[in-house]
């Protein structure tokens, strides 16, 4: 059990300390002033605030678009009958399998002509697109076990569709809604390879892109490394630790990976 | 009559929420997925530049990649690389069936084996770049016990390296096998459970006898979903460690994508590494295939 703790706690420990005394010994405790320098750095010089908001804004920004759009689909696919269904539905959930690395070239290029790349909606439209399959999947499962009276009821009562949908199924459907908001929002912060092929300019990147290049270029402030690697790691742990049972009470029903 | 036409109303307004619904997601998989695909698979046959040069060269990118680019060397890395999966699942079924017993904390345990899963796999990789390097905590525990010999430049050599890599995502993934694992576990009667334990088996019979049996479904899923994860989803592990090096000795398929596009001056290989990106596809639809056949087959016999 130690062993999925243990780097949290070395990170914070050295990352308190100064270059000379990691060197001396990586183990023990900080002796002397705990070195807030390395936090102060990293907010001051590496600007890890607006990193934090650029990729705060793609996060959100994409799960927010994600649940609107595949909250319709999913009621669509789960109580809709129509012919042709299953093929449309197969065909969405098949795009699932098509890895990030084969259309990223292509969608360079059309990012490019469409005057997108170095903006958030680059990534945001990528990742819209990734993750729309599986969360369609999730939440399609999850609304196929709603009842069908309640939903018939509701009609009957002469709600729309948008009342059925915001009356019965968001309210019955909220643990996938839930978990999907969880899920892909510390999924599309912690993602390194979009954002860093779509994100060149400086004060556009996200934590993980600028924190990839801090790793590579400062490598002899290993104590400051440690400071970035560990801050970037906080804000997804914090989401984790508060709905720590939702997400894994969700996993355990609808595998998603 | 009056019926007929409120019935048509009614058919008209449904087909219009259903056309509506779907509209966008169809749109947007259309033009962000399925549109690069064609465009990868086209321009997978030419010596496209990403610009204007474009012209039809045949297969001459696939043929080159496997004779003269160092695509045995990466089908090996590929290879060794998914040792993980074995190891993955092996800890995975007996942490899964420690938390199912409910050892005491387990709560505890199942909150923090799930950790490394919501670090980002870059951390994790800079994490382990360090704790391998040369001058780091694993070589100074070397040293410190005696065994000085054996502190080595973990990433020198792409066999170490490797093996290195393979432990990171074997640490990182562990939580998400037991977890998916831990869901199937909780369709199976206690009362099997219970009857095993009376008549005297002990934790690994319960394990080899009653889990892996019962839970072949689940574990033929858990085992695609890694193999294919492992195909496509290293490149932040190998960026933050190896760069793919030294040379080509630890790339995979999906970090030679990113090599032939982006990481050697821009655009130069672009017809190239869409050949690449079409091999990968290829070899992804195949084990997805493969697990779908497998589930029918499990739902013919359930």
């Amino acid at each position: 059990m130690l062993t999925f703790i243990y780097p949290l706690y070395y990170m914070l420990i050295n990352s308190l300390k100064t270059r000379t005394s990691y060197f001396t010994n990586p183990f023990g405790l900080p002796v002397g002033a705990l070195q807030w320098e390395n936090y102060t750095t990293m907010v001051s010089q590496f600007q890890i605030l607006n990193l934090f908001k650029n990729s705060f804004v793609i996060a959100a920004v994409t799960v927010v678009l994600l649940l609107f759009v595949c909250t319709f689909a999913s009621y669509v696919f789960a109580k809709y009958r129509f012919r042709g269904k299953k093929a449309v539905y197969l065909a969405v959930i098949a795009t699932m399998f098509i890895p990030s690395q084969v259309t990223i070239i292509p969608l360079y290029l059309l990012f490019s002509k469409l005057g997108m790349v170095n903006t958030p909606w680059s990534v945001i439209l990528s990742y819209l697109a990734l993750f729309m399959p599986e969360a369609i999947l999730l939440m399609t499962a999850n609304f196929r076990g709603i009842i069908d009276e309640m939903l018939e009821a509701a009609e009957i009562d002469g709600c729309g569709y948008f009342q059925r949908l915001w009356n019965v199924i968001v309210p019955m459907g909220r643990a996938a809604i839930f978990l999907s908001i969880i899920f892909y929002f510390i999924t599309a912060w912690n993602d390194l390879f979009t954002p860093m092929i779509f994100l060149q300019s400086m004060d556009k990147r996200t934590v993980m892109v600028a924190l990839a290049a801090l790793m590579g270029r400062y490598t002899g402030a290993p104590t400051l490394q440690f400071a970035g690697l560990l801050l970037s790691a906080i804000p997804a742990l914090i989401v984790y630790f508060i709905f720590q049972r939702n997400i894994i009470r969700g996993l355990s029903v609808g595998a998603i990976k | 009559m009056k019926v007929t036409s409120i019935g048509n109303e009614r058919a008209r307004i449904r087909r219009r929420e259903i056309l509506l619904s779907l509209l966008p997601v169809v749109l947007i998989l259309a033009v962000f997925r399925v549109y690069p695909i064609v465009v990868a698979l086209a321009k997978s046959f030419t010596n496209w530049n990403g610009l204007y040069r474009s012209d039809f060269i045949g297969f001459k990118n696939y043929v080159d990649f496997v004779n003269d680019g160092p695509f045995w060397m990466i089908l090996r890395n590929t290879m060794i690389l998914l040792i993980n999966v074995p190891l993955q699942v092996f800890l995975g079924i007996v942490i899964a069936l420690l938390l199912y017993e409910q050892v005491p904390g387990w709560r505890i345990y199942r909150a923090v084996i799930y950790t490394p899963q919501i670090i980002s796999a870059v951390i994790i990789g800079f994490l382990f770049k360090i704790f391998f390097g040369l001058e780091g905590p694993f070589n100074a525990i070397l040293n410190a016990v005696g065994l000085q010999g054996l502190a080595i430049e973990w990433f020198g050599n792409s066999l170490t390296a490797l093996g290195v890599i393979v432990f990171s995502i074997v640490w990182f993934s562990i939580g998400w096998q037991a977890i998916v694992i831990l869901g199937g576990l909780s369709a199976i009667p206690p009362s099997v459970f219970e009857a095993a334990i009376i008549d005297g088996a002990n934790y690994w019979q319960r394990a080899f006898r009653i889990v892996i049996p019962m839970l072949v479904r689940v574990l033929e899923f858990s085992v695609i979903a890694s193999g294919v994860w492992s195909l496509t989803q290293l490149f932040p592990f190998l960026f933050s460690m190896t760069k793919g090096g030294p040379g080509y000795e630890t790339s995979t398929l999906d970090y030679m994508i990113y090599l032939k596009s982006f990481g050697m001056g821009f655009g130069t290989d672009y017809g190239s590494a869409t050949a690449v990106a079409v091999m990968l596809l290829v070899l992804v639809l195949a084990l997805t295939i493969m697990e779908m056949k497998l589930a029918d087959r499990a739902d013919d016999w359930g």
